[in-house]
């Protein structure tokens, strides 16, 4: 398991756990980023565009950090 | 269906269609307003389905029912019941995109939780066609429980064919908590319902289910909208509540999220087929340029620096042609109608008034067409996610760009559009600053003053010195917006951060006849409302400049040298002794009192400047050669001196004045009806205006002394 920030363009992942505010989480959620979805990463620049399923999630760095992922 | 008038409201995530569905079942049967009291819109309609009028809702876009902000708790209060401007819905549309199916049912699940008919409209058809995305509607409904159509809104025969679907379902509420296999969940939810909600709050029935899950979730119930009583005894009940879950190894966050991916993922299982494509589609790869962290700056600024240029050069020929009207008409009603008072108000008040601001139309709506485009195609969440980092170090948040974006066409819309950003501290700051992008009512004065004393020398083949001093007003304004919220974020308490999250959605061709209709719309809003203004303050000013009348003697005995009959007048009328008592406070700006009348009026809103400078010079004019504002700018000379009033550091000063001053009854209105308090915009309003003060005295003394 490794944050989302550490990952890779290109690379296919499955989200493991997501630790930030109470608040964020559910919109994670909300949105589709759920623990268990699978998503690819679009852009690792510090901030990142993960897509998960159809959605593409603009995550700023201090949120990628908190969500843990594993390589699909 | 039956045959009586329902009221059926739309409801689905943003970007979803919703909008589309509604203007093709309404069409030309519908109403845009505001909801009382907020800014969230508000949008009816009516349309005929199986030979009923039946009322349309389109309520604002909303990821879940758990709302985090003003428009998702509208939709929410709306659909039950609780929303004393609303109708409880008989009927909801549920929009969803079919190509990003699991995400948009998560709101459908809750929407089923409340004991309301639902059909599941499934748009987008022909983009899923594409992506080679099959559906089976048939075992879709039957996992789901609520009717399923599939269509692409942008089709005719599809909106009938939802209309004949509508007309023949027969509506039925589906079975609440579908999705619930929890036995903790539900006995966390009985908990809570049983021992605060039912006995403790007054939200309606419906919305028991849903409310008790948000508050397990939540853990608290700081915002509500609902009365309720005995806080302690919630309190106690939600965090019994939420140790039911722990206790059996749940997170009481998230649990119920989980559960409802869960029966989304049964319900589309097997009822969908996508073929997996794994490599990146079209928008990813343009997104991995458009959001590069050195490209994606360039880009946004790129798109801006052309978007001004065009803005400026493609609406010259517009322009011109209105000026040339105006002008002709001037002549025309002025030769054409006897001489006396009505001819001279006509032609000085009114048509010179109104002539000044009109020729600024075509500027104002390749502006908003740009706007719409950026929007349109999806490139404004993009331009919010590259500017985040940059945002944040200011006080602000990627969101604010949007807003911010906004602000260039008018101020009004944009801080509306800060009702996204959650965070008040960063809402707030927003707000504050907002007004420095340079809105469309400050494109006329600019506009004149950069024609008539920026020279159009052409630089570097396709830009022009006009052009690139338009572009920098409008940096300049960005500068200054972020330079305040620099300092602002010192004086606010810091806070928790809100960080971005954002849903970016793939890049599309806008719909043209969307785009083209609501450039109009614009257009006319700001004829219309620019006009009353304009047309009463020119009447008034007309009347104030021409009185009282000077006789001839008087003019021979005390005129300057050179000085005209018309501008002696002038100069003795109740506006120009006005003006000169406020002169000596402008004059170290470079401003003359003709001006300074410009200044006052421009405080209600800043295009009636042009306006009010264009009814001023029409009547110190003379009326047999009619010439366009410009030229009677370039000539005007001080009648004492004989110097030109205007030099380029005059015009420049007064850009920078207009560039920073709050010079917008609506905003400041605006402003206190978004922030509930006249705090805000009575600091808006004295920061701003003592600013613009400063920085055009500063250019004033540096410009003329070089
Ligand atoms: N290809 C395709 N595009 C569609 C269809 N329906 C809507 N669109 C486009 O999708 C975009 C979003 O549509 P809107 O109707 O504005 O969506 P909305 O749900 O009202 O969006 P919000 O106002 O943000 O809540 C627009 O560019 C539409 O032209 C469809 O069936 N097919």
């Amino acid at each position: 398991m490794y944050p989302l920030n550490h990952t890779k363009e290109g690379e296919q992942v499955i989200v493991k756990c997501i630790d930030c505010h109470c608040d964020d989480v559910c919109r994670l959620n909300e949105l589709g980023c759920v623990e268990g979805a699978t998503g690819i990463i679009i852009s690792n620049q510090k901030d990142v565009i993960f897509k998960v399923g159809e959605t593409r999630l603009a995550i700023n760095n201090n949120i990628a950090k908190s969500i843990l992922v594993s390589p699909n | 269906m039956e045959q009586t008038p329902k009221t059926i409201a739309l409801v689905g995530n943003p970007n979803t269609g919703k909008s589309t569905v509604f203007n093709a079942l309404t069409g030309l049967r519908q109403k845009i307003a505001n909801y009382p009291g907020i800014t969230v819109e508000r949008k009816v309609g009516t349309s005929i389905i199986g030979g009923v009028l039946h009322q349309v809702i389109d309520l604002p876009g909303a990821y879940s029912l758990n709302y985090k902000k003003l428009d998702e708790r509208i939709a929410y209060q709306a659909l039950i019941g609780s929303y004393e401007h609303e109708e409880k819905p008989d009927l909801v549309l549920a929009i969803v995109d079919v190509t990003n199916l699991d995400r948009n049912l998560f709101l459908v699940s809750q929407l089923l939780d409340l004991k309301i008919p639902v059909i599941l409209v499934l748009n987008m058809m022909d983009v899923a066609e594409q992506k080679q995305i099959t559906i089976n509607e048939n075992l879709l409904s039957d996992n789901l429980g609520v009717p399923v159509i599939s269509v692409s809104a942008k089709q005719k025969e599809d909106i009938e064919r939802l209309k004949n679907f509508i007309a023949t379902e027969e509506l039925k509420a589906p079975q609440p908590l579908a999705w619930l296999e929890s036995f903790q969940i539900r006995r966390a939810l009985g908990k809570v319902k049983k021992e605060w909600i039912q006995p403790c709050t007054n939200i309606p029935e419906a919305a028991h289910d849903t409310e008790a899950l948000r508050l397990i979730s939540e853990g608290n119930f700081d915002e509500v909208f609902y009365k309720y009583q005995d806080k302690e005894k919630g309190l106690s009940v939600i965090k019994q509540a939420r140790e039911i879950l722990e206790q059996a190894g749940e997170n009481p966050m998230a649990a119920e999220v989980l559960q409802r991916y869960d029966f989304i993922d049964r319900c589309t299982k097997d009822a969908t087929q996508q073929t997996t494509d794994s490599s990146l589609s079209l928008t990813d790869k343009i997104d991995s340029v458009v959001t590069h962290k050195v490209f994606g700056p360039i880009i946004f600024a790129s798109v801006l620096l052309l978007m001004f240029q065009a803005i400026f050069s493609w609406a010259t020929p517009f322009m011109d042609f209105i000026d040339l009207i105006f002008v002709e008409t001037g002549n025309w009603v002025a030769n054409t109608m006897a001489p006396g008072i009505l001819n001279d108000l006509l032609v000085e008040g009114v048509l010179a008034g109104l002539g000044g601001v009109v020729i600024f139309l075509p500027q104002i709506i390749f502006l908003f067409f740009f706007i719409y485009i950026l929007e349109g195609t999806g490139y404004m969440a993009r331009a919010a996610f590259v500017m985040d980092g940059f945002m944040t170090k200011v006080g602000l948040h990627g969101r604010s760009v949007v807003p911010l974006m906004s602000g260039f066409a008018c101020a009004i819309p944009g801080i509306m559009a800060t009702r996204t950003i959650e965070n008040w501290r960063d809402r707030i700051i927003t707000i504050m600053v907002l007004p420095f992008m340079a809105c469309s009512a400050r494109l006329p004065v600019y506009a004149l003053l950069i024609a008539a004393f920026i020279p159009s020398t052409t630089v570097l083949g396709i830009f022009t010195y006009q052009g690139i001093t338009f572009f920098a007003l409008y940096i300049f304004g960005i500068v200054m917006a972020l330079v305040a919220a620099a300092v602002m974020k010192r004086f606010f308490p810091s806070g928790q951060q809100t960080p971005f999250i954002m849903e970016l959605p793939a890049y599309k061709m806008p719909k043209w006849d969307v785009v083209f209709r609501n450039v109009a719309d614009r257009g006319w809003i700001f004829v219309k409302e620019a006009g009353k203004i304009i047309v009463a303050i020119s009447i008034v000013l007309w009347f104030l400049a021409s009185f009282p009348n000077v006789d001839e003697q008087e003019y021979a005995q005390n005129a300057y040298d050179g000085e005209t009959i018309e501008s002696y007048q002038l100069r003795h009328s109740f506006a120009g002794k006005f003006g000169q008592i406020i002169e000596p406070t402008i004059e170290p700006l470079g401003f003359d009192w003709k001006i300074g009348i410009g200044l006052i009026t421009s405080f209600a809103a800043r295009e009636v400047m042009v306006g009010t400078l264009n009814t001023i010079y029409s009547i110190e004019g003379d009326d047999e050669d009619i010439v366009t504002l410009k030229e009677k700018l370039i000539n005007d000379t001080d009648p004492e001196t004989g110097k030109p009033i205007y030099s380029v550091a005059t015009a420049l000063s007064l850009m920078i004045f207009f560039a920073l001053a709050m010079q917008c009854m609506s905003t400041i209105a605006i402003v206190r009806r978004e922030t509930n308090s006249w705090k805000w915009p009575t600091a808006m309003f004295v920061y701003m205006s003592a600013l613009a003060y400063v920085c055009s005295l500063i250019t004033f003394q540096i410009g003329s002394n070089l």
